[in-house]
């Protein structure tokens, strides 16, 4: 009988507790899991943004417009690749429920500017040479049944076209899917040229420019100096990093990093209790049978060993069943809120770290039970029988 | 029956008794079921207050008229013309000189610094007509005064000062070219309205290149019945044909979504995490029962039936969930209970709520500790009703 053996078969003598204690490790991972899997969808789009990507808004509010002539000014600052733009439509299909996040963009850059959505070169052809298409990204598409060639008519809840209608007609000219799984595929783009003539205000100004700057390191230059030759114009501008204003974008809605990390820290303090406890009660079952394995000569640093091993074994059949359902429940989430928090991706680094937790886990509530385990007196404790 | 009365107070205070014996593992049952607690109250008393914040804005007879299919006063636009016709509209109470009580607003999103995360964030910046004061009764210039027309003044909500950079009376504030003097501090009741930043309509109009338009109109009302009256009048004029909706209405329909989000996250999670403290509540109480063997045995000897013995192991379950629950519903009022929190609400904009646990809420709080405590012991309970008479002379 190997060591492992005997520590497993120690785990089952008390079938009951051992089940009842891996549920309580199960649920913490599992918790732990999905809202990791949450704040993956949260973050994707500042974990996913390009270091040499900039958005420029009006300084007073990312709602307000900037006019057109911005653009060609853009683009000749020093350490500017490509400047692409784009307005929001306040698109919803059929029905204001079925919000859409949908822009008016300039196509041919928009799409250079953005490599990680990935469309077949056929579908970008169609969409450059059709002013009245559009093309929506995979998750938007799955949700409302889209094929590429269908109509779609789009309303939108803030323009109005110049007969007084409230909805476009478009052609879906393509799908585009994320380069990766944490690629935010929920949006629908056409083009800036059709809304600007169909509409029935506003001239031709738009929302916002993404500027591709030639290396990171020239950010702060370009920023410097987008900012400044717009300055004490009736349209100052506030230019970021995309990470810096997608972050600021997620804090709108409120401290969410802080309540996931209070739940899951919660959950934690909850299991590390209960598994705590089970060990130190089996421990102390147990007085007479780790004296009796001293007396059989097995040092100290081998009952340590045997009793942490339990434990680790606990967090980890617990910790890997948690794990998995989270995994499985990744897909439900995604299905269910249909993209609206951003991708729900399950990604590999939630496995390591969940892992990690499990030998924390295991540890930590192995530590005290084994120490006492290890001073257990062999005299007292067979003597007193 | 008396002597089953006197069994059972027996048997149960031997096994309160003994919690002292076992105080670590009770006392793990107790804190994962306050943790659970904590978790679904610290999310019911978000939900709550920011629905009661939203929900307890505007009047009955106040009208709020916005272009048809706007989705929210921010992509709301009304023409001179439109609010011309609408001052000669049935239903709006007159002021003595015979001037319709209406206010045309403007509706525009500036930054503001959030004190909490030092980010920026969406605030509301609203335009108000020149007889707002009289249409919008509810509000209170709390200090400083209101803003004079046609200056560059304004005046801020109460909680905007509170969670925002910069707003503090006296100050000078830059929003995009335009330098603004905040003069004032108003009350509103604790609604929306609160987390507002309120200045001249005629003012913005020129700031923002907004010609003549406004995006909605407010009006106060004849009577709360009087806006039927003034919808009629609206659909029956084909240059008009806009949204008229009662103001209380209308904020009533705001407060739901951002609520039932954290809703569809709190009790998910609290009931998740009840499965993980059950497994601790029954570990704790088949040990208590284990540890009990050879008493209970002896007590069934001497002729104290099985009732007794298992409502004994219920009541400490029981005991152990509902101290659990307390604690955690004290925790939520001691660390959670009216702290200040802002998100975004349905305008696209932020909303300063605080959080508000209520006696209702507590309860739905401590009936789930009690669901706790009656599974976690039922089945040790059973156990211990059933132990034979042999566990008496077994060795332990």
């Amino acid at each position: 009988m190997t060591l492992i053996d005997f520590v497993a078969k120690n785990l089952f003598r008390k079938r009951l507790r051992t089940i009842l204690t891996v549920v309580a490790i199960f649920i913490a991972f599992a918790i732990f899991g999905v809202l990791a899997t949450f704040q993956n969808a949260l973050n994707a789009g500042v974990d996913t943004a390009s270091a040499d990507r900039l958005m420029v808004t009006n300084k007073i509010n990312f709602t307000l417009p900037m006019p057109i002539a911005y653009v060609q000014r853009t683009r000749s600052v020093e350490g500017v690749e490509t400047v692409s733009f784009a307005n929001w439509f306040g698109g919803y299909y059929q029905e204001p429920k079925n919000f859409l996040v949908a822009f008016a963009v300039d196509p041919q850059t928009y799409l250079d500017i953005y490599p990680e959505y990935v469309l077949p070169a056929a579908q970008r052809q169609a969409f450059l040479g059709d002013r009245a298409s559009m093309v929506a990204g995979k998750v938007v598409a799955d949700t409302f049944g889209w094929k590429v060639g269908d109509r779609i008519p789009l309303k939108s809840n803030i323009w109005r076209q110049k007969n007084g209608s409230d909805t476009w007609d478009f052609t879906l000219a393509g799908i585009v899917t994320g380069e990766t799984a944490r690629i935010d595929t929920n949006f629908v783009i056409f083009h800036y040229e059709y809304l600007k003539e169909t509409r029935n205000c506003c001239g031709d100004t738009f929302g916002w420019m993404i500027v591709k700057t030639k290396s990171p390191k020239v950010n702060d230059s370009v920023i410097k100096t987008i900012d400044s030759q717009f300055a004490n114009s009736p349209f100052e501008t506030e230019t970021r990093t995309e990470q810096a204003f997608n972050k600021a974008f997620i804090e709108q809605a409120g401290d969410l990093g802080f309540i996931i990390v209070a739940v899951v820290g919660a959950a934690f303090a909850t299991i590390l209790l209960i598994v705590g406890n089970t060990m130190m009660l089996t421990v102390r079952e147990r007085t007479n049978e780790i004296a009796v394995l001293k007396t059989l000569g097995f040092t100290s640093r081998r009952i340590f060993g045997l009793v942490v091993g339990e434990s680790l074994l606990l967090a980890v059949i617990g910790g890997a069943f948690g794990v998995a359902t989270a995994w499985l429940l990744s897909f439900a989430l995604q299905n269910a809120t249909g993209g609206n928090f951003g991708p729900m991706t399950f990604t590999p680094g939630i496995a390591v770290w969940s892992f990690i937790l499990m030998g924390l886990l295991g540890l930590l509530t192995g530590l005290i039970p084994a120490l006492r385990a290890m001073r257990i007196n062999v005299v007292s404790a067979l003597g007193g029988k | 029956m008396g002597r089953m009365l006197t069994q059972i107070i027996a048997v149960t205070m031997m096994n309160l008794r003994s919690i002292p014996g076992r105080i670590w593992t009770s006392a793990s049952t107790v804190v994962a079921v306050a943790m659970v607690t904590m978790v679904l109250l610290a999310f019911l008393a978000m939900a709550n207050g920011f629905r009661s914040t939203v929900q307890g804005t505007g009047a009955a007879d106040v009208a709020v008229v916005q272009r048809k299919g706007s989705a929210g006063e921010l992509n709301s636009i009304l023409t001179r013309e439109q609010v011309s016709l609408l001052e000669e509209a049935p239903g709006i109470a007159r002021s003595a000189d015979g001037k319709a009580l209406i206010s045309p607003e403007l509706y525009v999103v500036v930054d503001g610094i959030k004190k909490s995360s030092r980010t920026k964030a969406n605030l509301p910046l609203r335009g108000l007509g020149a007889l707002a004061g009289q249409v919008r009764r509810g509000v209170k210039i709390s200090s400083g005064r209101m803003f004079r027309s046609g200056t560059n003044e304004l005046v801020v909500g109460r909680a905007v000062s509170r969670q925002f950079e910069g707003f503090e009376l006296g100050r000078k504030i830059r929003l995009g070219t335009q330098t603004w003097n905040v003069v004032g501090e108003f009350e509103a009741g604790g609604s929306v309205f609160e987390s507002e930043i309120w200045a001249d309509v005629a003012v913005l109009q020129g700031l923002y290149q907004r010609g003549s338009t406004v995006q909605t109109l407010r009006a106060r009302l004849v009577s709360p019945e009087s806006v039927t009256q003034l919808k009629a009048f609206s659909d029956g004029d084909p240059r008009l044909k806009l949204d008229v909706q009662a103001e209380n209405a209308f904020y009533a329909e705001q407060g739901k979504g951002m609520s039932d989000v954290i809703l569809y996250l709190g009790w998910p999670l609290a009931i998740a995490m009840s499965f993980g403290a059950l497994a601790g509540a029954l570990n704790t109480m088949y040990a208590s029962v284990d540890a009990r063997m050879r008493e209970i045995a002896t007590l069934r000897a001497i002729g104290f039936g099985g009732t007794p013995t298992f409502i004994g192991t219920m009541t400490e379950s029981l005991l152990l969930s509902v101290i659990g629950g307390v604690i955690g519903a004290l925790g939520v009022y001691v660390f959670f209970d009216g702290i200040s929190a802002a998100t975004l609400g349905s305008n696209f904009t932020q909303v300063v709520f605080s959080l508000k646990l209520t006696p209702g809420l507590v309860l739905q709080g401590v009936i789930l500790a009690l669901v706790i405590g009656v599974a976690g012991g039922v089945f040790p309970a059973w156990r211990a009703a059933r132990v034979p008479l042999l566990a008496a002379f077994k060795e332990q």
